[in-house]
Order: structure tokens, then C-alpha cells, then sequence
């Protein structure tokens, strides 16, 4: 069996789905018979799900809206 | 990756700008001002920062766009522009602060398995979400990471691109992208971690 530090290694690849079937297979056996990695593969993925939605989206505030424009116009289109 | 369609869009817009025509650069300032404002926006945490560096941005294209020769995506050299400006800004005020990603790991045994209490918060964070104390310690977590795993955890998991996109801006290998934003990850799980563990702990004594 795979030990933690080995799983904990590839969730990367695992979750963009590019570790090879066996790889895979091996990985979910040992979160079958280890409560510890399968809390640190759920906190591992939502840590990058609440950074996303604590981060994002940023719109352009009005006034930097404004001046982007205005930029925009002075210095390029009539430089 | 960018749709075919996009890139055809990109395309067109950009070969139209060579030609002179100023509605493709205003094309391309609708399209891409957000972008570059979000992506400077969370690299710099600054509102005046990210509002110079997207000028500066938007001049660069309109100087040097007989510069791009389309051996990558405009989108990849727009983000490359919009890297090179923000870490110019951040050169001139950077007070550089040195963490140890090597935290982000638990503690093993000899044999590679785990010897502390990994906690599962990840169902209870509903109701801290949206509060300014949770949104506080995310954002000063990220903005702790070095700054190489911080460009590529913002491209990668704010932005969303995918990871052969960050290695085409970044010119890194699929294997330097996922290491750098494995490291990222591990360090903030274990800030986050650190912060709803304590939360549980101050809610349980009330």
C-alpha cells in the first residue's frame, strides 16, 4: 500500500485527472483505509474552491472605469 | 486554453490593429481590460497599482503590437505584459517576505504515514464564507505565498486557466506548473486549516 506522503504527493495529478489508472487505483484503495488523507483531500480541494470564491470575481471599480477610459482616449486614440 | 473561436477573434483583431485600425485596439481594450485588471488586482492587493499597471498595459499593446509575432496566444503575451508590469510595481514598494512552504505538510512517521489529526472542515465553512474575518485571512494567506507559486496559484485557481495555459504564459513545464501549485496549495490549506480549527475551538468555548 501507498503510504500518506506518497498520496498526499500526487493529489495534484489526481485531481487534474492525469495520474495513470494503476497510480489512481492504488490512491483511492489507501483513502478506502485512511480517514486522515481523506480529510486532507477534502480541505486540500476546497481550499482552492474558497480562495476562487472569496477572491474573485474583481470587477473594474467605476472610477478606475472611468479613468481607464479616459487614458485610453487622451494617450491612444489621439496620442 | 482559449476556444478556437476566441483565438480566431484574437487573430483578427490583432491583424486588423497592425493594419491601423484603431475599433480592433478598442475591441481588444473591452475584451481584455478585466482580465488584466483582476489578474494585477490580486497579485498587488492595490487599486491604484492594479489601475497604473492596466495602463501601462493597454499602452504597451497599442506600442508593441508589431512586436507579437503570434508564435503564442495574445492572450498568453497580454498576460505576460500584465506579469512584467505588476512585478515592476511590486519591485519599487516590495518589502519581501520570506515563509517556508515546507509547513504546508503534516507530520509523517519513518514510514510516510501521517502521525497528526487532520481535521475535515471542508463541509463547514457555509457560514464563514462570506464573513470579512474568513475573506481577511484568505487574502493574506495568498498574498504570503512567494511569489512564484502565487502567480501560478492566481492564473491557475482564481483565474482558471488551465495548467498548459500557465505553463505557456509562464514559460514552465506541465510538471513546474503543478509542483509550484501543489506547494501553493499545501500552504494554504494549512493557513486555512490553522484558522477554522481555531474558530471551532473559540465557538466551542462560547
Amino acid at each position: 500500500m501507498i503510504c500518506c506522503k506518497e498520496c498526499i504527493d500526487l493529489l495534484c495529478d489526481y485531481f487534474e485527472g492525469t495520474l495513470n489508472p494503476d497510480t489512481a487505483a492504488s490512491l483511492e484503495d489507501h483513502f478506502k483505509d485512511c480517514p486522515p488523507c481523506v480529510s486532507f483531500l477534502e480541505t486540500y480541494r476546497q481550499t482552492s474552491d474558497l480562495c476562487r470564491k472569496t477572491l474573485t470575481p474583481v470587477e473594474i471599480p467605476e472610477p478606475v472605469q472611468i479613468k481607464l477610459r479616459e487614458f485610453v482616449k487622451n494617450y491612444i486614440q489621439s496620442p | 486554453m482559449p476556444t478556437q473561436e476566441e483565438k480566431e477573434q484574437d487573430e483578427i483583431l490583432v491583424r486588423d490593429m497592425k493594419a491601423g485600425h484603431m475599433e480592433a485596439f478598442d475591441k481588444i481594450f473591452e475584451l481584455y481590460q478585466r482580465r488584466i485588471y483582476a489578474l494585477s488586482f490580486n497579485m498587488t492587493r492595490n487599486q491604484m497599482d492594479a489601475q497604473d499597471v492596466t495602463q501601462e498595459v493597454l499602452l504597451t499593446i497599442y506600442r508593441k503590437i508589431d512586436t507579437f509575432q503570434g508564435k503564442s496566444a495574445f492572450s498568453s503575451w497580454v498576460y505576460r505584459i500584465t506579469l512584467n508590469a505588476t512585478y515592476m510595481k511590486l519591485r519599487t514598494k516590495k518589502k519581501e517576505q520570506y515563509v517556508s512552504l515546507d509547513e504546508g505538510l503534516p507530520n509523517f512517521n519513518h514510514a510516510g504515514f501521517q502521525n497528526e489529526k487532520i481535521s475535515d472542515w471542508s463541509k463547514s465553512t457555509d457560514s464563514l464564507l462570506f464573513s470579512n474575518e474568513t475573506k481577511g485571512v484568505i487574502e493574506k494567506a495568498v498574498e504570503l505565498l512567494p511569489e512564484k507559486e502565487k502567480v501560478v496559484f492566481i492564473l491557475r485557481d482564481i483565474e482558471g486557466l488551465s495548467t498548459e495555459k500557465v505553463g505557456d504564459i509562464l514559460d514552465l513545464t506541465i510538471p513546474a506548473v503543478k509542483s509550484r501549485l501543489h506547494r501553493a496549495r499545501l500552504f494554504l490549506r494549512k493557513r486555512l486549516s490553522n484558522y477554522f480549527d481555531e474558530y471551532k475551538t473559540r465557538s466551542s468555548k462560547k
